[in-house]
């Protein structure tokens, strides 16, 4: 819904009172709800829903040949798939640029080794490696997309079982590859350098965090600050608008410090989640 | 991956066959060794702080309403810009005119052949000049239109992206799009405590890989008569004073671009008056 100007003006005068039009102040979040392991065929996923927005993350494997160029490694694949369900701006063709906007935001964050180090997932040198599918599914836009979808995909790897390798048989060309029997016993990905990213928006005269759909539509320009182990991994701009030197190394500021609370918390709440509840979504 | 069924490709599973090569036995760490001296001198001759010489040319294509010729050392890009024209199958009425940009890389411009399709990075630096022009250009001067820019990169040896927005900006200009200002771009690579302003190509690739904690790529593109930024990416895993200088270092190399754009686009001017 676009807004008209005379609704712009209040939530722009919001902003400048340190009183966003939800009653939060410019750094503050909105509610989250997040639970893991809610898709029983993927081997990890996440469901994450942030006030309006709603997002469904799973995880799932399969056994790969490596690039050339990089024989020890493993490799990462994030698609995101904009259901029609989420808003009707997504009908037909329509997500599409969203869609390839955050799958390629998220690839080139988890790009740098120190983001995810994709090496764990080699099995065998230039020859067998785990390929590791991220599907995402918004369920519902309620702004702030980006983050949303970081967290719950840091949710979901973290979730993530992959299965351990009993033995391997190299005959020739042909790789036999047998899979513990044992279904508990898996490895689990080092997920604390997975990078969460803060969407920073600049409205009027001030920089806040976490923009719901009516402030989205108000702001001048937003920075995507992705940040993983207390440095930047990619920094991106949304829409459109320009900033001056000076406001976007303030964003980057905001961005940075609000994304290692975000961590510290998130990390917090994965650690209390029990395995095996039997109450949430999709139970 | 949609199949290309117009065209003969190679097998998908093909291999550059200078992975084979002896080059290619050494690691990623010593040839980064041998990319920087002790006096900060490049493998070319270039200090680490010392922006390639650059060749610029408007008016390279007949059939296009603007176009603009970029040499950055070997890096050669050729942008065009299209008349605005309604934009198709659109039923609502929009305020602001629209950009359309379309990067690709020649099948032969990289060490490894591209496919004539766009495969996703040429669809993400796409998007990145999308957003980069998009805050220079006027837009509101032609509602409801589109205007159409076109990148193809002849010879990628590094920072292809930032040349290509530098000459897109160019092209827009001479076409007569109504622009706020002039859009320059650069690229900066980052490994430790090296840091190369506009890499060439093997620079560009060793600071996307983890050789050390700290490594990335930075791109911004600058709007210089009001200080401003247009786009700003970054890739690899930086720390935040790090980015912060790098943003310095960068709006000052974009800021020395800009009379050699102006001049370009003088000239084009001038032959036009000329020319009538």
């Amino acid at each position: 819904m676009p807004l008209c100007d005379a609704e712009k003006t209040f939530v722009l005068h919001g902003v400048d009172a340190n009183m966003r039009i939800d009653g939060r102040e410019r750094e503050d979040y909105r509610p989250m709800e997040l639970e893991t392991d809610v898709v029983s065929h993927a081997f990890g996923s996440a469901r994450l829903r942030l006030a309006n927005t709603d997002v469904l993350v799973a995880v799932k494997i399969e056994v790969d040949s490596p690039f050339p160029e990089k024989p020890f490694e493993g490799k990462l694949e994030f698609f995101v798939d904009c259901s029609a369900n989420a808003t009707p701006d997504f009908e037909g063709r329509g997500g599409e640029n969203l869609a390839v906007e955050l799958s390629n935001c998220l690839a080139s964050a988890y790009r740098s080794n120190e983001a995810l180090d994709l090496k764990k997932l080699c099995i065998m040198k230039g020859r067998k490696c785990w390929k590791l599918y991220v599907d995402i599914l918004l369920l519902e836009v309620g702004g702030n997309l980006f983050d949303a979808v970081s967290i719950a995909v840091k949710s979901a790897l973290y979730n993530t079982q992959i299965p351990k390798i009993k033995s391997i048989h190299v005959d020739g060309s042909q790789i036999d590859i047998q899979v513990c029997d044992d279904i508990f016993s898996c490895t689990r990905l080092d997920i604390s350098g997975a990078p969460l990213m803060v969407t920073v928006c600049k409205i009027g005269e001030h920089c806040i965090v976490d923009p719901n759909a009516a402030e989205e539509q108000c702001s001048v320009g937003a920075v995507v600050v992705a940040v993983s182990r207390g440095c930047l991994s990619t920094v991106l701009q949304t829409g459109t608008g320009s900033f001056h030197p000076k406001t976007l190394k303030e964003c980057l500021k905001l961005g940075f410090s609000v994304a290692q609370n975000l961590e510290d918390s998130l990390m917090e709440t994965l650690g209390e989640i029990k395995p095996n509840q039997d109450v949430g979504f999709l139970k | 991956m949609p199949i290309d069924h117009k065209r003969i490709n190679p097998p998908e599973d093909a291999v550059p066959y200078k992975l084979f090569t002896k080059l290619n036995t050494k690691s990623s760490q010593e040839q980064y060794q041998q990319i920087l001296d002790k006096n900060q001198i490049r493998k070319d001759g270039r200090h680490a702080s010392e922006h390639r010489k650059i060749y610029m040319k408007t008016g390279v294509i007949a059939h296009a309403k603007g176009s603009a010729y970029i040499e950055q050392g070997q890096t050669k890009i050729v942008a065009s810009v299209f008349d605005p024209r309604e934009i198709p199958n659109r039923l609502d009425y929009c305020l602001k005119g629209e950009v359309y940009c379309d990067f690709k890389f020649a099948p032969f411009s990289c060490p490894k052949r591209r496919l004539h399709q766009q495969d996703s990075q040429e669809k993400e630096y796409s998007s990145i000049m999308k957003k980069a022009l998009e805050a220079a250009i006027c837009r509101h001067e032609f509602p409801n239109f589109q205007v159409d820019v076109y990148v193809l990169v002849l010879h990628n040896a590094g920072s292809a992206l930032s040349a290509a927005i530098t000459a897109a900006g160019a092209a827009l200009a001479s076409a007569g799009i109504p622009m706020f200002d002039i859009i320059t771009s650069s690229t900066l690579a980052i490994q430790g405590k090296d840091v190369l302003l506009d890499p060439d190509f093997e620079e560009e690739t060793l600071s996307e890989i983890a050789i050390e904690k700290e490594h990335g790529i930075i791109v911004i593109s600058v709007l210089a008569t009001h200080d401003q930024i247009s786009h700003f990416h970054q890739v690899g895993n930086l720390p935040l004073n790090v980015v912060s200088d790098s943003i310095d270092i960068l709006h000052k190399s974009c800021k020395e671009i800009v009379p050699l754009v102006q001049k370009c686009v003088i000239r084009s001017v001038l032959a036009g008056i000329s020319e009538t």
